[in-house]
């Protein structure tokens, strides 16, 4: 089926809905509200809602609508290309969209699915899932919901939501329009593959109920949308062909694709998510190991092996590259409690960090493959730090973000000197068969300009953050251009210039580099057809 | 050199959650884990171990069948060979139980021990008896709260800095003796893979409580002198107010107005 109908919700009084006005009132009142992560702050802008309901929401939409003020959506402001940023207009905060709604069991798929509101965060989401406690469940007094949640707490079994994206107190809502990904994307994909259904409010402000499964675009690549009224919105879908990588740039396609994939990962271009269904997965008992090599080839020829050998179901394979270890190491002479973990092994100049199952109960652990394949990359186990008990990988987890905490600092400090310095970080990924290939581009590059440079992150998905610390204007300048090449470089060999953040507001530039202009005129063709008048997110993607 | 450190299996808890209708500890979702202390005992033991080739390291717990975790943490940490003394019979044991367990079951599997390793307390009952009557029962020197150790070179003593109130204290006792560590490695140590392999390849040995020479009646409930009458959490604190969403200075005004209303400072 590729028709679809959108649902009235019935009207709110505009008057009644918790509203600043002035941008001098919201800026001196609600200083965090003017950004996110990225920092980028744009023109003033004129008013902030806190609509408490659909409702509320539908009646603030409408009314900008009719007097023609474009708004922009705010989940939990976490996001880092500025997708929450307004650049006119109004701001629409979507905070108190914060309720668990139900839980279910869905016997066809074996599986149990947690439906809320889109302001509920990752971090709560996954605290209630894994000690099944939703206290927004227990008080709704519904018999039907009451009688699932006994069911779901009666199982042995803990349960988690997959995703894990860095910043775990992300908006649910704001996960799904950016296709949010994390470390766990290696094994389990990225948010699209884990949401099941959503609820989203149209420009008009009418609701489209879309679960997976139902809607698919027609042969010849259709959609059409019927309002209330009976008035149709085709939509025809793009037909580029997708990176072969995780990815964050441009809207989804595929022939026959599902509505609600066009949704997922739009960031926010198509309307406003207020519910969404999302599915949970048992929880296994895991060892989360650091295996040190030789070198960053050596890392790299572990990576492919590791992938290669089926045996082994690792959750997320991440990379400390010999520039990160090096400065891992200066840390831990610094200030070895900030780091806390003991010294890295002195023969160790690279490291992979990955995670799988394992039952420390077990008469015989089964780690005998894993042995094999690091022995055969002329890796020695005794070289490894590896931890199961739950306080242990937290504190893997947190020496991972060592790194990101240091070049915050570090940019920080050198800004202060050179105020036009800001932090460059790449987010290109690559097919597997390229990895090695694109490495190869980086490091040469790199280690040729003479640049502070350091690389780790998500190799598993050959998606490795490299990040340029510049110390003057001329290496920043000259840092930029070799993101430029990387970039060009990272889609000739089939990847992505965005994988996981987003184009957002401030990665406009990149998205040409990986679409024609004629692709480019396709995407904005479906925002067309869903937001004739670009009331909704505007300037995100593409500029309006 | 045998050293026998004796560990304790714990509740990895920071509150602790009472169930108001049992009024007993929730342990739902909570993870066990080796009592800190006890894993500082058992650095001690490894520190000893890399001064002299002769060091050899049994790991003993009393607990529950699961109690095997927390002595296969400790062979993954350096200990040689785990002992675990595990039957229902124990159940209920209050300190001096306990104490008399462990030390029979030390008689039994390393008689000839030179040095019993404790932590001060365990993080769960944090009664910190325990080792002291260890000490009692097998008639051992005891130096508590122990930071730094080392053996004599004739291999005779062990010498201690232990904390004191104002400071420290060096103390030396001839072997065997027993010691409880308040402090040790400043990072926890962490195992390789090597080691997490090679620790389920190593001896750990069950042993039960008809393995001990002990009457019945010695045993948990029955051979303790004390029992937990009532576990409670201390009454909560209310929860404060919160400023959200406002600027610095209008917080700052906000909670000026405040503490002059409650007349914490003048006007």
């Amino acid at each position: 089926m590729h028709e679809i109908t959108s649902r009235p919700v019935p009207p709110a009084d505009f008057a009644k809905v918790r509203m600043v006005e002035g941008f001098d009132e919201i800026k001196s009142r609600f200083p965090t509200y003017l950004s996110d992560e990225s920092k980028l702050t744009l023109q003033p802008f004129d008013y902030l809602f806190f609509p408490k309901d659909e409702e509320e929401l539908a009646a603030v939409v409408k009314e900008m609508g009719r007097r023609g003020v474009k708004v922009t959506i705010a989940g939990a402001r976490t996001g880092l290309v500025g997708g929450c940023v307004p650049p006119e207009g109004a701001l629409i905060s979507l905070e108190h969209f914060d309720r668990v709604l139900s839980i279910y069991h869905v016997s066809q798929a074996e599986e149990w699915r947690l439906r809320v509101q889109g302001a509920v965060t990752l971090r709560d989401l996954n605290e209630m899932a894994m000690h099944k406690r939703f206290p927004d469940l227990e008080r709704c007094g519904d018999e039907q919901v009451l009688a699932e949640l006994k069911r779901f707490k009666d199982e042995r079994t803990a349960y988690f939501y997959p995703p894990d994206p860095t910043e775990t107190s992300a908006s649910l809502g704001g996960t799904v329009a950016t296709n949010a990904s994390g470390a766990r994307t290696f094994r389990y994909g990225p948010t699209r593959a884990w949401v099941r259904g959503i609820r989203v409010m149209l420009a008009n402000g009418e609701f489209l109920e879309i679960p997976r499964g139902k809607y698919f675009a027609s042969p010849s690549g259709w959609f059409v949308i019927y309002d209330s009224e009976g008035k149709d919105y085709p939509v025809r879908i793009p037909d580029y062909a997708m990176p072969r990588t995780k990815n964050t740039s441009g809207f989804f396609t595929s022939p026959y694709m599902d509505l609600i994939d066009l949704f997922i990962g739009s960031e926010g271009a198509f309307g406003v998510i207020t519910e969404v269904d999302v599915a949970l997965l048992q929880l296994q008992e895991r060892i989360s190991i650091v295996q040190f090599t030789k070198s960053d080839e050596q890392a790299i020829a572990l990576v492919e092996t590791l992938r290669a050998d089926k045996r082994l179901k690792l959750d997320f394979l991440e990379f400390y590259a010999e520039t990160a270890i090096e400065i891992l190491r200066e840390r831990q002479k610094e200030d070895p409690k900030a780091v806390d973990m003991p010294p890295i092994p002195a023969q160790a100049r690279a490291a992979v960090f990955f995670d799988l199952a394992f039952d420390p109960l077990a008469e015989k652990p089964e780690l005998d493959a894993l042995e094999e394949v690091i022995a055969s990359c002329g890796e020695s186990v005794a070289n490894s730090w590896a931890g199961y008990e739950a306080r242990e990988r937290t504190r893997f987890k947190v020496f991972r973000h060592v790194l990101p905490e240091w070049i915050n600092a570090t940019v920080a400090q050198r800004k202060k000197k050179h105020p036009g310095l800001h932090k460059l970080g790449t987010d290109l990924a690559v097919p597997d068969e390229r990895l090695k290939d694109m490495w190869e581009v980086y490091k040469q590059a790199l280690e040729s300009a003479g640049l502070e440079w350091l690389a780790y992150g998500h190799i598993g998905n050959n998606h490795v953050h490299l990040n340029v610390l510049a110390r003057n204007m001329d290496e920043f300048q000259k840092a930029q251009g070799l993101y430029a090449e990387f970039a060009k470089k990272a889609v000739k060999f089939g990847g992505t210039v965005s994988a996981e953040h987003g184009i957002g507001k401030t990665k406009l530039k990149f998205l040409s580099a990986m679409f024609s202009h004629e692709q480019i005129a396709q995407m904005r063709a479906v925002k067309k057809s869903l937001d004739p008048k670009d009331l909704i997110n505007p300037g995100n993607i593409f500029l309006s | 050199m045998n050293i026998v450190v004796c560990v304790k299996q714990v509740p990895e808890i920071t509150d602790v959650k009472v169930n108001p209708e049992t009024g007993t500890l929730v342990r739902e979702g909570v993870a066990s884990i080796l009592n800190p202390f006890c894993e500082y005992a058992l650095d001690h033991a490894a520190r000893l171990k890399a001064s002299r080739e002769d060091v050899h390291i049994t790991a003993l717990t009393m607990g529950p069948p699961q109690a095997r975790g927390a002595l296969l943490r400790c062979l993954e940490l350096g200990a040689d060979r785990g002992v675990l003394v595990t039957d229902r019979k124990f159940a209920g044991a209050d300190t001096w139980a306990t104490a008399l367990t462990l030390s029979a079951a030390v008689k039994r599997t390393e008689p000839e021990y030179d040095l019993i390793l404790v932590g001060k307390q365990a993080i769960d009952g944090d009664t910190a008896q325990v080792g002291p009557e260890m000490a009692e029962i097998l008639g051992l020197p005891q130096i508590m709260y122990g930071v730094e150790m080392e053996f004599t070179p004739n291999g005779k003593r062990v010498r201690v800095k232990r904390e004191v109130e104002a400071g420290y204290q060096l103390i030396e006792a001839r072997l065997p003796a027993l010691v409880s560590a308040s402090k040790g490695e400043r990072i926890r140590r962490v195992p390789s893979l090597a080691d997490v392999i090679a620790a389920r390849q190593k001896e750990l040995l069950v042993i039960s409580a008809s393995e001990l020479d002990l009457d019945e009646n010695q045993l948990g409930l029955m051979g303790s002198f004390t029992q937990v009458v009532k576990i409670f959490p201390p009454s909560e604190k209310k929860g404060g107010r919160r400023l959200e969403g406002l600027s610095p200075e209008a917080a700052a005004k906000e909670i000026a107005a405040y503490l002059r209303a409650e007349q914490f400072i003048g006007d």
